[in-house]
């Protein structure tokens, strides 16, 4: 090469192992984002309130705002480990090169990666905001639960002296659960509804849902309670309001 | 760097006419004297101690009896083995000699020195690299049971007393080989020669850590004879307080473990911070050195906690006080925020030396220098910091204190920030590298892909709303799995074959590394990727039996954990095999720069005949630029 | 080039080995006082949550009323053992002026003054007039005595090592062993004064 002519640096995108890597950011990206926020989502099953519904929401944009992240660290991994491989009992050659910073991209680094923390908690923030509202909803009727070693009590307080051991919930009607244990730790899960609180001993902890799907889904203990933990789960029925009507008179309450 | 010289020849032993006390001394005296002194204890406690009648919260004295015991057991154990000598000469003013500090250093004498109060960093770090393969061992064949177990819907054939206790030793177990895998084998045996010391700051207190060490591990295996640890890891009260006598086994545990990174942690902080070579300054500080320290630095103020929650316990258990007994006053909540206050940072203690670890081998795999330098020692930093201000999210459904949720997600979200820049640095050092693939390089490539999905599924986990739906379900065991195995794990298991020929001046069998590797690596991932997904479906964790539902996902997951099992086997054989009978190391076998490479094999027993004297950083790799 | 060799290593200065020495028992404070500041938790946090009104529990048909002992017998521990330290510094100025017989006088002193307190805590403990059993309170302040107990327990090991290492002029020479006696008797002293200021408040 003749000495006048500098050697021309090709242009940041003209760079083979650039293209390589932005091609595997985008397709690893999709292929992360997607196999993430649709197998995740679908094995959540099915949503019973709009509690569930937002969770689902939330962790499906939650993987795809980490999907470019994480499918960016895996493009250049990939990059790195197509070009140059070395097997053997010595060393390769050096590096050509002895980069040891690069300010603006560790810049922009921080900078994303805080935007996205904050955006994560702002919104969650929001939804949390939402819920703790729910709490204090005049309209909402009240049931108090009582975790035991290994079973759960309904208390429908709103309709006389009810008592069941399967929750029995009317559908779109907002319910506060006033919640509290005999003895140990016991954790109130409804699973299609996405909510879960502890039952302390000594102890009233509350919270709340609207069932938005007539059904039947699960009650599960969520903490670790002893002998038969395993087993301290019962059904959440959630029916209509007349058949909820009907099922209280059936157990001697007033609806 | 460094210049060596022949050792001067090795000056007479002098051996003493009589036997002193401190000749005498060795883990056969001390496993003697500690059950002579579980014996003694329990008698005695048999006969001083009023029987129970007034029938206040005791159930009966039987909790008494097994930690008075165990306490017998632990000061027999530890006069056994010599740790009271040098106290109680310093007490008479008769303070060791330098004779005796050689002896006990353990000059001149051969295998025995493993079996010793031996206080040279090496041997000490060999002893812990021993025991954590056995705790390793241990919790491994636990999770195999549980797993197997839970092979199948309905209920394994095991008992669900004898399911509950299996869960809660595996746990805890795991947890204490994990917080010791990195900092007790190679921030013993390595980190000193790394900043060029001739041993520790604290010898004494160095072989007193393992040693603590060794004197809980009885306590927590007998109590899978004392009715198991059936409360999980975290032992809440009041379900402890329920829980047989195993849970006295737990309680001594903790707070001798609690004891022995109390005394860990001053060693090692001081060390780095006052013994490191002419010319090291913070700035040409191996990047491993500043993940060690941080992960015992860390420990100092979380574990002390953790402790008073166990002692607390115990009170409660057998003297009858009511710290956690609601009846009397007590809070569940109490032991709640003590465990976690704890909790919280003792995970990054596991964390951070593996991230640290696989970072220090990043540039020696790559022939190129570390990536942002700053910015490593800053995420170090900035989790470090943070993580003692995340406890409450474990908390986030215990209704607690629901106004605070809002402040710990803020504060918990925030560590994905620093967790970030550890990511940055570690593909910025593999970005245009030259890839030397060995085991250790696979391990980051392992480690990232891990790391990054235990990231991603924290930041599910500490959004308050979503954790109302995942809080308590096998999603957060796969989660932390994979934060402390996927990435904790695979970096030490890196760190293993990487320092595998300076401490034991042979090569691990490359084969045997790379089929392990691969093993422990796809079966990793089966296991706790399908976990993920019964854990989204409803499945609670710590259950023995499930809904028919999640049997699919349960028998990939065991499927998985025996590959797990396979490569863990094979790198245990790698271990032996290569141990006994492997290649002869060269001095520098992977040509890297940090000074352990540059003492000869075996290293003698003070490291350096001259001290070195540093005068760049340790990842000059790569061609300069003209 | 310089070569150290290698029998210096084992005669550093005294100041290095003690500046060593210091920093470590300093980072083994950062643990203790954690652990310190963990029990002064537990019994705000007790105290606040009154769970079950049970933190003084009121009189039933079968134990007496729950009734707080007064917080002076903490304090006049504290007094006893900031006396202990003030006689541990005159120790020390002593050992600093190469005064052997101020250094004996004082650091004698500091440890009677240490087997005093913890003698005067035992029988404390012992005359409590509740047991541990009586609720959230009861408890708690067996363990903030434990605790200055536990404490004492190891001042009087300490500052018996002290005396007597001064008796036999071991501190001629070099007296960091000294200061960092201060520096564990100092901390020990706030530690009882924590834990009198928390039951100062029942």
């Amino acid at each position: 090469m003749s000495d006048l002519e500098a050697p021309k640096r090709p242009s940041v995108f003209e760079r083979k192992d650039i293209k390589q890597t932005v091609y595997f950011w985008v397709v690893f990206t999709a292929i992360i984002g997607y196999a993430a926020a649709e197998l995740q989502a679908r094995s959540m099953g099915v949503s019973a309130s709009e509690t569930m519904s937002t969770t689902i929401h939330m962790m499906r944009v939650f993987t795809w705002v980490a999907a470019p992240i994480a499918g960016l660290v895996a493009a250049m991994a990939m990059t790195t480990l197509i070009s140059k491989i070395h097997f053997g009992d010595t060393p390769p050659e050096e590096a050509d090169h002895q980069i040891r910073n690069a300010t603006k991209l560790s810049a922009t680094w921080l900078i994303v990666s805080s935007v996205l923390c904050l955006f994560a908690v702002v919104w969650g923030t929001v939804v949390l905001q939402k819920d703790n509202a729910a709490l204090l909803n005049p309209q909402a009727m009240n049931v108090n639960v009582t975790g035991q070693q290994w079973a759960w009590n309904f208390d429908y307080i709103d309709n006389g002296t009810v008592r069941s051991q399967d929750l029995y919930l009317p559908v779109n009607k907002p319910v506060v659960f006033h919640i509290t244990s005999k003895d140990v730790i016991h954790g109130f899960w409804i699973v299609q509804m996405g909510i879960k609180v502890d039952a302390n001993p000594g102890y009233t902890t509350e919270t709340s849902a609207t069932p938005n799907k007539i059904g039947i889904y699960d009650l599960r203990c969520a903490e670790l309670c002893g002998l038969y933990h395993a087993f301290m789960q019962t059904k959440v029925h959630v029916v209509s309001q007349a058949d909820y009507d009907a099922w209280i008179k059936s157990q001697g309450g007033q609806a | 760097m460094t210049t060596m010289m022949d050792r001067p020849a090795a000056t007479p032993g002098h051996s003493a006419p009589k036997k002193a006390l401190i000749e005498r001394l060795n883990i056969f005296t001390a496993f003697a004297l500690g059950i002579i002194g579980a014996i003694v204890f329990y008698y005695v406690a048999k006969a001083i101690l009023p029987a129970n009648t007034d029938g206040s919260y005791i159930k009966s004295n039987n909790d008494q009896y097994v930690i008075f015991s165990m306490i017998g057991w632990f000061i027999g154990f530890m006069t056994g083995i010599g740790a009271l000598i040098g106290p109680f000469r310093w007490l008479l003013g008769k303070d060791l000699n330098h004779d005796e500090n050689m002896f006990y250093a353990g000059k001149d004498q051969g295998v025995k020195r493993y079996f010793r109060y031996t206080t040279d960093h090496k041997v000490v770090g060999i002893q812990y690299l021993v025991l954590t393969m056995i705790i390793f061992f241990v919790g491994g064949v636990l999770a195999m049971l549980i797993r197997t177990n839970l092979g199948h819907a309905g209920g394994g054939w095991l008992q669900p007393q004898t399911y509950n206790a299996i869960v809660g030793t595996h746990g805890i177990i795991m947890i204490v080989g994990t917080i010791i895998m990195i900092t007790g084998p190679f921030g013993n045996f390595i980190m000193p020669i790394m900043i060029g010391a001739r041993d520790m700051a604290f010898p004494r207190l160095n072989a007193l850590s393992l040693w603590l060490i060794i004197a809980a591990v009885p306590c927590i295996l007998s109590s899978f004879f004392l009715g198991g640890i059936s409360t999980g890891w975290v032992a809440y009260n009041p379900l402890a307080s329920q829980a047989p006598a195993g849970m006295d086994g737990y309680i001594m545990f903790i707070c001798i473990f609690a004891l022995s990174t109390m005394v860990a942690g001053a060693n090692i902080t001081t060390t780095v911070i006052k013994m490191r070579a002419k010319g090291m300054t913070w700035n040409r500080t191996p990047i491993f050195i500043y993940g060690v320290v941080a992960s015992v630095a860390l420990a100092l103020p979380a574990f002390p906690v953790f402790f008073l929650s166990q002692v607390m316990s115990g009170m409660d258990r057998a003297a009858g006080s009511t710290f956690y007994n609601t009846m009397g006053g007590g809070s569940g909540w109490l032991y709640e925020n003590l465990f976690w206050i704890m909790g919280h940072p003792e995970v990054y203690v596991i964390l951070i030396p593996g991230v640290a670890a696989l970072m220090e081998m990043a540039p020696v795999f790559t022939r190129r220098p570390l990536f942002s330098f700053n910015l490593a020692i800053m995420g170090i930093a900035g989790i470090s910091g943070l993580s003692i201000l995340v406890w409450a999210h474990h908390m986030y459904t215990t209704g607690w204190a629901p106004l605070l949720n809002g402040p710990f997600m803020l504060t918990t979200e925030l560590i994905s920030i620093p967790t970030g820049l550890l990511f940055l640095v570690l593909i910025g050092t593999l970005w245009r590298g030259r890839l030397w693939m060995t085991m250790p390089t696979a391990s980051i490539y392992a480690l990232l892909w891990n790391f990054m999905i235990g990231g991603i599924t924290g930041i599910y986990l500490s959004d308050v709303p979503v954790d109302g739906a995942l809080h308590g379900s096998m999603y957060v065991t796969a989660h932390f799995h994979y934060t402390l195995m996927g990435a904790g794990l695979t970096g030490a298991l890196a760190s293993l074959v990487y320092w595998f020929p300076k401490m034991t001046g042979r090569m691990f069998d490359k084969t045997l590394s790379w089929i392990g590797f691969w093993f422990v690596q796809i079966g990793f991932n089966i296991a706790f990727i399908s976990m993920f997904f019964v854990g989204l479906a409803g499945q609670p964790r710590r259950v023995e039996a499930y809904a028919a539902m999640f049997s699919r996902g349960n028998m990939i997951t065991t499927g998985g954990a025996y590959l797990i099992m396979a490569g863990m086997l094979v790198l245990l054989y790698g271990v032996i095999s290569s141990w006994t009978g492997g290649v002869k190391a060269p001095m520098n076998p992977w040509f890297a720069k940090t000074l352990e490479w540059s003492v000869p094999n075996p290293v003698p027993l003070e490291n350096f005949d001259v001290l070195p004297v540093v005068t760049s950083d340790a990842y000059g790799y790569g061609k300069a630029q003209s | 080039m310089s070569v150290e060799t290698h029998a210096q290593s084992h005669h550093e200065h005294p100041d290095v080995v003690g500046s060593r020495n210091r920093l470590g028992l300093i980072l083994l404070l950062v643990a203790d006082i954690s652990f310190a500041l963990a029990v002064l938790f537990v019994y705000f946090y007790l105290k606040g949550q009154n769970v079950n009104d049970m933190w003084l529990p009121k009189a039933s048909d079968t134990q007496d009323a729950t009734v707080p002992v007064s917080s002076m017998g903490a304090w006049y521990v504290t007094i006893i053992a900031a006396l202990g330290l003030l006689f541990h510094r005159y120790g020390l100025a002593g050992a600093k002026a190469r005064n052997q017989t101020q250094l004996v006088l004082g650091s004698g002193v500091a440890f009677v003054a240490s087997l005093a307190a913890l003698i005067y805590q035992g029988i404390q403990m012992n005359n409590a007039p509740f047991t541990i059993t009586m609720g959230a309170y009861a408890s708690c302040y067996y363990l903030i005595a434990g605790l200055n107990m536990v404490h004492l327990f190891l001042t009087v090991f300490v500052s018996l090592g002290n005396w007597n290492r001064s008796r036999l002029g071991i501190y001629s020479a070099d007296h960091w062993h000294v200061e960092i006696v201060k520096v564990w008797w100092t901390w020990m002293t706030i530690s009882s004064l924590l834990g009198a200021f928390a039951l100062s408040f029942t």
